[in-house]
């Protein structure tokens, strides 16, 4: 068992401490939480990475200095493998992926190439070789590309592995840029070595869906998985708990009957877009289905949930700001709360009678939605009919999404002091709040934990009951398939 | 050979540890200088602004003690005026800023192409003129008004003074504001609000303006404040030549660069350079030369705190 107590500080203030953070060796441990509760801190402390500049750390009572130069640590980092959240600050922009992937005792990895043919499923000569010629830019290779890459590092140091070394393996959301495909073949990968030769694997992630596809397909594996959950438990302090598989996969089971019941018909649409729409020179289409052949109008009622679905970089979120006037379209036609309007409708109209009154939308990325200066208080003044309200209802309005006891003193937060689940609940809220004809969330799940999950798809619940519709554009499909009925899908 | 090993083990074994301890201690000292260093970098601005207010007043007790005292009240005279004059100048400027900001921003969202071409043709003809030249320019103006006889109390010169110099500042600060604003307008935060219903007036004001760009402003004013000092000082001094047969830097208010122009002052500086040669005639710098003397050192030094402050900001906010 390796537990670890962690204290990191910033000048006088804690940022994060965690009593017991302890996992088994040899076991798989999937560490799930809330975007910025610390995962990512405690973990690149545990495999001393973090960079201790203006930060006071200790682990388990001593100074971080000390701890980095143990010997324990300097095993970890010589036999382990730490795959960094973001794959592009693991790649040295100016060594080729092919140097990269030859360094250091990575040159001594064998069968590289048919690590790399089993994370891409394709033939290597053209599929793969042009790219490891490349020099890693922030777009070129493609974040899914660059993960892999990363995986396959990861790969390979497990295989040079001996079962006496001191090791530890950790995957920051190592599946946050691939596709549900690529993540199970990157699963698949992972767990068929583990059980050739069984070794320390922390795995962090947001992506609860990861549950249902190891429960399908590699439910062997079970017993030597532990499920962990960190949670809050004060403004600095946070707590590792079990999180029990099952409450995620039965109340995922129990969301099919309930969405299914709930959908009103023969409303007159609040939203109606033409089938074709064009921008950035690009003709774009919408398909009821991924075998239909013919575009169809895309139409929400009141009460509905329409779900909008595209591989990433398909214009999901482009036509997001063409309906909500932020983005010209070269040619556009739709219908809004009765209105019309196209290409050639000028912003004012959008600003005079749609925003915040009949239209309101919620961006994917709570960081860059929120004015992160303000205090919590701030993001609900000026809103319409709600701007004048008061500290207590202000209050009331976060008790609807906000476990942590809300008081005068989270109402004086700064927001960019708020965890990137907080962030983005606050950011939801502001929306939600307001009763628009239409509301559009993008990616409303991102950086949930799953009892901020249930509370958010039960506000969505809500709106849709009060009579909004939602058009909703997210990658997280498991979750919205079973909410939302096919003939909504996009 | 048995012995010399054991002389080995002996030493490793007090050697060792001692330079562990030696090791950890260094580590340990260094990283409180670090610490000390990043509170001392943190507090700077203030540390400055007390010594700035520190360094006055032991001049002001300098002065009550040893400058004779209708020289003393001049130099309070122009001391207070100068400041009343450049605290005129931020609050001036600031106003006029914000408003040809929002005026920018106004014409701008409306799209009206002919009246923004106006004030862009306007706001770049003040450019276009050196701010000196048009501080003179400004100058000679309240002279010609001080001729016909329209402008009499002090209070209305040095307020017309203040719209001069902020006239040929304020420019500084729209591109500021207007860079600012530019700036958050590409991120997402301002259009989430403004499709939530917030309007845009508050979003520039309170979300842009005051919440994410406060800072720069106040180090923006007190860079203003140590233009307006260093322009009216320059201004002052090249006028002390004369304006008109009527008008001079005599009529004018007495502020710290009339002052310095005066020939009495001019004297004192003079001996500064004369001590250079002359080391023994130093202390009467102290004492003979009072005016002269102090009136360099409350606008140099006045200068350099307020340089130090808003580098001090600058680098503690990372502006």
């Amino acid at each position: 068992m390796n537990r670890y107590q962690i204290k990191i500080r910033f000048l006088e203030q804690e940022l994060v401490s965690i009593e017991d953070f302890s996992f088994e060796s040899g076991e798989i441990t999937i560490l799930f939480g809330e975007s910025g509760i610390g995962k990512t801190l405690i973990s690149q402390t545990i495999f001393g990475l973090v960079d201790p500049h203006d930060l006071q750390i200790t682990v388990n009572g001593e100074s971080y200095f000390r701890y980095v130069r143990s010997q324990k640590v300097r095993r970890l980092q010589q036999n382990g493998f730490f795959v960094f959240q973001e794959p592009s600050s693991h790649f040295n922009p100016l060594m080729t992926i092919e140097e990269q992937l030859n360094e250091g005792s990575l040159t001594r990895a064998e069968n590289k190439r048919e690590i790399l043919e089993a994370l891409w499923r394709k033939p290597y000569r053209s599929h793969i070789h042009p790219l490891l010629r490349v020099y890693p830019k922030p777009f070129r290779p493609s974040g899914g590309e660059k993960q892999r890459f990363l995986l396959a590092m990861a790969l390979m140091k497990i295989q040079q592995l001996n079962d006496e070394q001191q090791h530890l393996f950790v995957f920051d959301e190592p599946t946050g840029s691939l596709d549900d495909r690529y993540r199970n073949i990157f699963l698949e990968e992972l767990f068929r070595r583990y059980q050739k030769k069984s070794f320390t694997i922390l795995l962090i992630t947001h992506d609860y869906s990861m549950i249902s596809e190891i429960e399908k397909n590699h439910k062997k594996l079970l017993p030597k998985i532990r499920f962990k959950e960190l949670r809050r438990v004060s403004d600095t302090r946070v707590e590792l708990f079990d999180f029990k598989a099952e409450i995620y996969t039965s109340w995922l089971n129990n969301q099919r009957a309930a969405a299914r019941k709930k959908v009103i018909e023969g409303e007159k649409p609040v939203l109606k877009v033409n089938p074709t729409f064009s921008v950035f020179n690009k003709q774009f289409a919408l398909y009821p289905d991924s075998n239909s052949k013919d575009p169809a109008e895309l139409i929400v009622r009141r009460g509905e949930l329409v779900y909008l679905k595209a591989p990433s970089g398909m214009g999901k979120t482009t036509l997001a700001k063409i309906i909500t006037g932020l983005q010209k379209a070269e040619s556009v036609r739709f219908e809004l709360a009765g209105m019309a309007f196209n290409e050639k409708t000028p912003q004012k109209i959008w600003r005079k009678q749609i925003w915040g009154r009949r239209l309101s939308m919620v961006f994917q990325h709570a960081d860059e939605a929120l004015n992160l200066q303000a205090k919590v208080r701030d993001v609900f003044k000026g809103l319409p009919g709600l701007g004048k309200s008061g500290n207590e209802q202000i209050k009331k309005y976060l008790r609807e999404i906000f476990d942590e006891t809300v008081d005068g003193q989270f109402l004086n937060k700064k927001i960019a002091l708020l965890s990137g689940g907080q962030k983005q609940r606050l950011n939801l809220l502001r929306a939600l709040l307001l009763h628009p004809d239409l509301i559009i969330l993008d990616e409303p799940l991102n950086g949930l934990d799953f009892n901020s999950i249930r509370k958010v798809i039960e506000m969505i619940r809500e709106k849709m009951r009060r009579g909004s519709g939602i058009l909703l554009i997210s990658h997280n499909e498991e979750i919205f398939d079973r909410i939302v009925p096919e003939e909504s899908c996009f | 050979m048995k012995f010399a090993e054991k002389i080995i083990e002996a030493l490793k074994k007090r050697i060792v540890p001692l330079y562990g301890k030696i090791r950890n201690g260094t580590v340990g000292q260094i990283r409180r200088l670090e610490l000390l260093t990043i509170r001392w970098s943190r507090n700077s601005a203030r540390v400055w602004l007390i010594a700035w207010i520190l360094g006055l007043l032991l001049l002001w007790l300098w002065d009550f003690l040893f400058l004779n005292d209708p020289e003393r009240r001049l130099l309070e005279l122009a001391f207070v005026h100068s400041m009343f004059i450049a605290s005129l100048v931020v609050a001036l400027t600031f106003l006029l800023a914000w408003a040809t900001t929002l005026l920018f921003q106004t014409l701008e969202d409306r799209r009206q192409t002919t009246a923004l071409n106006v004030l862009i043709f306007l706001t770049n003809f003040i450019r276009s003129v050196p701010q000196i030249i048009g501080v003179l320019l400004g100058y000679v103006w309240i002279t010609f008004l001080m001729e016909r006889g329209s402008l009499e109390t002090t209070l209305a010169i040095m307020l017309l003074m203040s719209v001069f110099l902020s006239l040929f500042i304020f420019l500084e600060v729209v591109d500021m504001l207007r860079e600012r604003i530019a700036y958050f307008r590409q991120l997402d935060f301002y259009n989430a609000m403004r499709v939530c219903g917030i309007s845009e007036w508050r979003i520039i004001n309170y979300d842009i303006l005051w919440k994410n760009s406060r800072t720069h402003i106040l180090n923006k004013m007190i860079a203003v404040f140590s233009s307006a000092i260093f322009l009216q000082c320059s201004v002052d001094f090249i006028i002390s030549v004369g304006l008109s047969t009527r008008v001079s830097s005599v009529n004018l208010p007495v502020t710290l660069g009339s002052l310095l122009a005066n020939i009495d002052s001019k004297q004192d500086i003079l001996a500064i350079g004369y001590s250079l040669t002359h080391p023994d005639y130093l202390p009467n710098l102290l004492f003979l030369h009072l005016q002269g003397i102090s009136v360099a050192f409350v606008i140099v030094f006045t200068l350099f705190s307020l340089f130090k402050i808003t580098n001090a900001l600058a680098e503690r906010f990372k502006l």
